[in-house]
C-alpha cells in the first residue's frame, strides 16, 4: 500500500516508549525500547501512533484464522505469537522448509511481517522466533541442548517465571539458559523458583505443554482502515485483496465454500456503500472474488472517498473435495460458463443478464418471462399457431394494411377479461413490402386498427 | 502461371498452400449449417468454428435467425455452455424458441446499456470460453473493434455471429466470412461477400424451414378460413363475460 514513512508505535504504560517502528524509522535510530523524547530527538519528523491492544488482538485472531489453511491445530499465544502444530501437515506441504517459505510468502499480501521458527515444543519455537528467526529445529537426539545458548531473559517470555526470579538468576551470574540447566534443581526449588524448573522442562519437552486450539469464528468479519482516504479503484482493490485472502483462508480452514459475501466501503460522512459479491457457485477462489470486486467497483460511482473496508460473510457451505482429472477436467467448461455469468452480472447488473422462458398464457406479451440463466423451461408446449422469434416490446400501430400481404391466419386470441387487461385480437402472418415476415393483429375492440407485434426472424 | 509452377503446386501436400481459386480447407471441419447448398460453398463445409462471421441485413424478420436455427440446435445438444445473445434488436420470443427446439436453459440474453458495454460483453463472452456460440447485434463498429473481435473469436475457438446493417457491406472487415442476407418473397438469398475461397458466381437461395410457409396464394382477410391451410385455432380461456 502507501509507504507508511517514518512511523513508530508508542506505549504509555509503564512509561512512554517506542514499541515498534517502520524500517525508515529504524534506519534513523528509532529503536524499540527508546523513550519517546529520545526518539523524537534523533528523528524530528517521526509520526507517533498509540499502541492499540484491541487492534493487536484482532490482528492476531485474524492471523490465526488465516493460518488454519496450513494446519487445523492453531493456538494463540498472546500478545504476539501464533503456534502452529505442523507435524501432520509436513508431508502435504513438502517438508518444514517448504512450509515455512510458503507461510512467509503468503503473509506478504496480508501486509504482515512475521518471524518464523520451528522447534519440537511450543515454548522453544516461541523463543527461537524471538531470538533467531528463520531457525527450523527438528526433533533429534539432544536437540534441547541447542537451547542452552539462548539468553535467560526468555524464561519470562511465554513462561510463568516472574521478574523478581529472573533478577535473582541474573544476580547469581546466570546469563544463558544453559547456565540454569546446570544449577542444582533442589536449590532452585528452595528459592521459590519452581516456575523456572517447570518452564525449562516444558521448553525441553520433558513435561507436556498442552495448548488450547484456536477455533475460528462462525462468521467472517474483517475490517481494514485505509491509511488515507481513497477514491481510486486500484488501492481499494489492493486492500480488498487482503480481506479476500483472509476470507479464503478462513474458508480453507473450515473446508468450506461461499457463494456470496458483502464488501462495505465506509465513508466519512455519508452512509457506507455495500457491494454484494455473488459468485455463481460456492467456491473459495480469491482471484475470482477480486475479479468480481473489480467489476463492481468499475460500475460504481463512489459518493465520497473511502475510509475503511469491511468484509463480512456467513453460512459457508461444505465444499466437496474434487479430484483432478488426468484427461482434462470435465468441470472446466461449466466453470468457465459460470465465471462468465458472474462477470457479466457484476458489470451489467443482474437485470441485463437473463434467459427467457415460455409461460402458459394466451396473451402473447405475457407468454414469456425473464428468468435466471440456466433455468429450465417447464415441460409441455402449448399447441398454438405460428409464433415469431422476435417480439416487439409494444405492438406498433400500422397506418394502413395496403402494402402488407396476409399469408396465414387469423388466429383469434381472446383472453384476460378477469384481470382488466383483456385482449381481443385476430393475429395473421403478413409479408411487408420489404419481404419481412411480420406477425400482425387486428384489434377487435374499439378503436380497432392493425398492429405489428413481432417478426419471423 | 507456367505449367511447371502448376505442377510444383500440385505436388505439394494439400493444405500447405492455398490457391485463391479454390475453397480453403481449414484444419477443423465447420459446423454444418443445416443447408446443403450453403455448406457446399463454405470453407470447411459449414460455419467456421473460431471466427467472426458477419451477417449483413437490414431489418429483423428476414429469416436471419431461421438461418442459424439448425446450427444452434446441433451445437447445444450436449454442451454445458451458453448460447449468448448480445444486444438483440427485439425480444427473443420464448414460446417460438422453445417450439424451434432451442434449449432455453442454455440461452444467455444480454442487454447492455450502450455500445461500449456491448463490445465489452462480446469480448468477455468470447474470451471466457464459456459460450458455445455468440450472437451479437451491432449497429456500428470500426475496423479495429472488428479486428479485436475476430482475434478473440479465433483465440477461444468460439464462433461469433455478428448481425450488422446491410450498409456495412461497403466497409472493409477482418471477418473471415461475410454474408449479405436479402429476403425475397419466398426465400432468403445469401450473397457471400467474403470467404476463404473464390468469389461466388451467383447468390444462394435458401428456403428457411423454420418460418411460416406462405400458402400458394395470399390471403384475403375477408375469406381467411377458406384459404388457410391450417384451420384457425381460437384461444378461448374460460367463459367470457362480455362487456358493453
Amino acid at each position: 500500500m502507501d509507504d507508511p514513512g517514518t512511523l513508530a508505535v508508542v506505549e504509555h504504560h509503564p512509561r512512554a516508549r517506542i514499541v515498534a517502528a517502520t524500517a525508515e524509522a529504524l534506519v534513523r535510530g528509532v529503536e524499540p525500547g527508546r523513550s519517546v523524547a529520545g526518539a523524537l530527538a534523533v528523528a524530528p519528523q517521526l509520526q507517533l501512533r498509540d499502541r492499540d491492544f484491541v487492534l493487536e488482538a484482532a490482528t492476531l485472531d485474524e492471523c490465526a484464522t488465516w493460518a488454519g489453511q496450513f494446519t487445523p491445530c492453531v493456538s494463540l499465544d498472546p500478545p504476539d505469537t501464533i503456534l502452529l502444530e505442523t507435524s501432520a501437515s509436513l508431508r502435504l506441504f513438502g517438508g518444514l522448509d517448504a512450509l515455512a517459505r510458503r507461510i512467509a510468502e503468503a503473509l506478504i499480501p496480508l501486509g504482515l511481517d512475521a518471524s518464523i521458527a520451528a522447534a519440537p515444543t511450543p515454548l522453544a519455537a516461541r523463543w527461537l522466533a524471538r531470538t533467531s528467526a528463520g531457525k527450523l529445529m527438528r526433533a533429534s537426539k539432544g536437540w534441547a541442548r541447542s537451547l542452552d545458548a539462548l539468553p535467560v531473559d526468555l524464561l519470562a517470555d511465554g513462561g510463568t517465571v516472574s521478574t523478581p526470579t529472573l533478577e535473582l538468576l541474573r544476580d547469581i551470574g546466570v546469563r544463558r539458559i544453559g547456565d540454569v540447566v546446570r544449577l542444582p534443581r533442589d536449590g532452585l526449588a528452595r528459592r521459590q523458583a519452581t516456575a523456572v524448573i517447570d518452564t525449562l522442562a516444558r521448553a525441553r519437552g520433558e513435561q507436556p505443554d498442552p495448548r488450547p486450539w484456536f477455533i475460528p469464528a462462525e462468521r467472517f468479519e474483517s475490517r481494514i482502515v485505509l491509511p488515507a482516504s481513497v477514491e481510486r479503484t486500484e488501492p481499494l482493490l489492493f486492500a480488498a485483496g487482503r480481506l479476500f485472502s483472509g476470507l479464503t483462508a478462513w474458508l480453507a480452514a473450515r473446508h468450506a465454500a461461499l457463494d456470496r459475501c458483502r464488501l462495505y466501503l465506509e465513508h466519512e460522512d455519508v452512509p457506507e456503500t455495500l457491494l454484494e459479491i455473488v459468485t455463481g457457485r460456492p467456491g473459495r477462489d480469491e482471484a475470482r472474488l477480486a475479479l468480481l470486486a473489480r467489476e463492481h467497483l468499475a460500475a460504481l460511482t463512489l459518493p465520497a472517498p473511502v475510509e475503511a473496508l469491511r468484509l463480512s460473510a456467513e453460512a459457508p457451505a461444505t465444499l466437496p473435495a474434487r479430484t483432478p482429472d488426468l484427461f482434462g477436467d470435465p468441470e472446466t467448461a461449466r466453470d468457465s460458463a459460470t465465471l462468465l455469468l458472474d462477470r457479466l452480472r457484476a458489470r451489467l447488473g443482474p437485470d441485463a443478464v437473463r434467459t427467457v422462458l415460455p409461460v402458459a398464457e394466451h396473451r402473447p406479451e405475457r407468454a414469456w418471462r425473464p428468468a435466471e440463466p440456466g433455468s429450465r423451461p417447464a415441460r409441455g408446449a402449448s399447441g398454438s399457431g405460428p409464433r415469431p422469434l422476435w417480439l416487439m416490446d409494444e405492438p406498433r400501430a400500422l397506418g394502413s394494411m395496403r402494402a402488407f400481404t396476409l399469408l396465414s391466419g387469423p388466429e383469434r386470441i381472446e383472453s384476460g377479461w378477469w384481470d382488466g387487461d383483456d385482449v381481443r385480437r385476430d393475429y395473421y402472418v403478413a409479408r411487408a413490402p420489404d419481404a419481412v415476415l411480420c406477425w400482425v393483429f387486428e384489434r377487435l375492440d374499439p378503436p380497432g386498427g392493425w398492429y405489428v407485434h413481432g417478426f419471423f426472424g | 502461371m507456367s505449367a511447371s509452377a502448376l505442377a510444383t503446386l500440385a505436388a505439394l501436400p494439400p493444405g500447405l498452400v492455398w490457391q485463391a481459386d479454390r475453397l480453403a480447407r481449414p484444419a477443423e471441419a465447420g459446423m454444418p449449417t443445416g443447408f446443403a447448398a450453403l455448406d457446399a460453398q463454405l470453407p470447411g463445409g459449414g460455419w467456421p468454428r473460431g471466427a467472426l462471421i458477419e451477417l449483413l441485413g437490414d431489418a429483423p424478420g428476414i429469416g436471419e435467425l431461421g438461418l442459424l436455427l439448425p446450427m444452434l440446435r446441433a451445437a447445444t445438444a450436449a454442451a454445458e455452455r451458453w448460447i449468448a445473445w448480445i444486444a438483440p434488436p427485439h425480444l427473443p420470443y420464448a414460446p417460438a424458441l422453445a417450439a424451434a427446439g432451442i434449449p432455453l436453459e442454455r440461452l444467455l440474453l444480454l442487454t447492455p446499456d450502450d455500445h461500449a458495454e456491448t463490445l465489452w460483453a462480446i469480448r468477455q463472452a468470447l474470451a471466457s470460453g464459456g459460450c458455445e456460440v455468440v450472437l451479437a447485434w451491432l449497429a456500428r463498429a470500426d475496423t479495429a473493434a472488428l479486428r479485436r473481435l475476430q482475434l478473440a473469436a479465433e483465440e477461444s475457438a468460439t464462433p461469433l455471429f455478428l448481425f450488422r446493417p446491410a450498409a456495412a457491406a461497403i466497409q472493409s472487415s477482418p471477418a473471415s466470412l461475410r454474408l449479405r442476407l436479402v429476403p425475397t418473397t419466398d426465400a432468403l438469398t445469401l450473397d457471400i461477400l467474403k470467404r476463404r475461397g473464390p468469389a461466388l458466381a451467383a447468390p444462394i437461395r435458401l428456403t428457411i424451414p423454420d418460418r411460416p410457409t406462405p400458402p400458394s396464394r395470399a390471403l384475403d382477410p375477408t375469406h381467411d378460413a377458406l384459404v388457410c391451410a391450417d384451420p384457425p385455432r381460437f384461444a378461448v380461456a374460460g367463459i367470457h363475460a362480455r362487456r358493453g
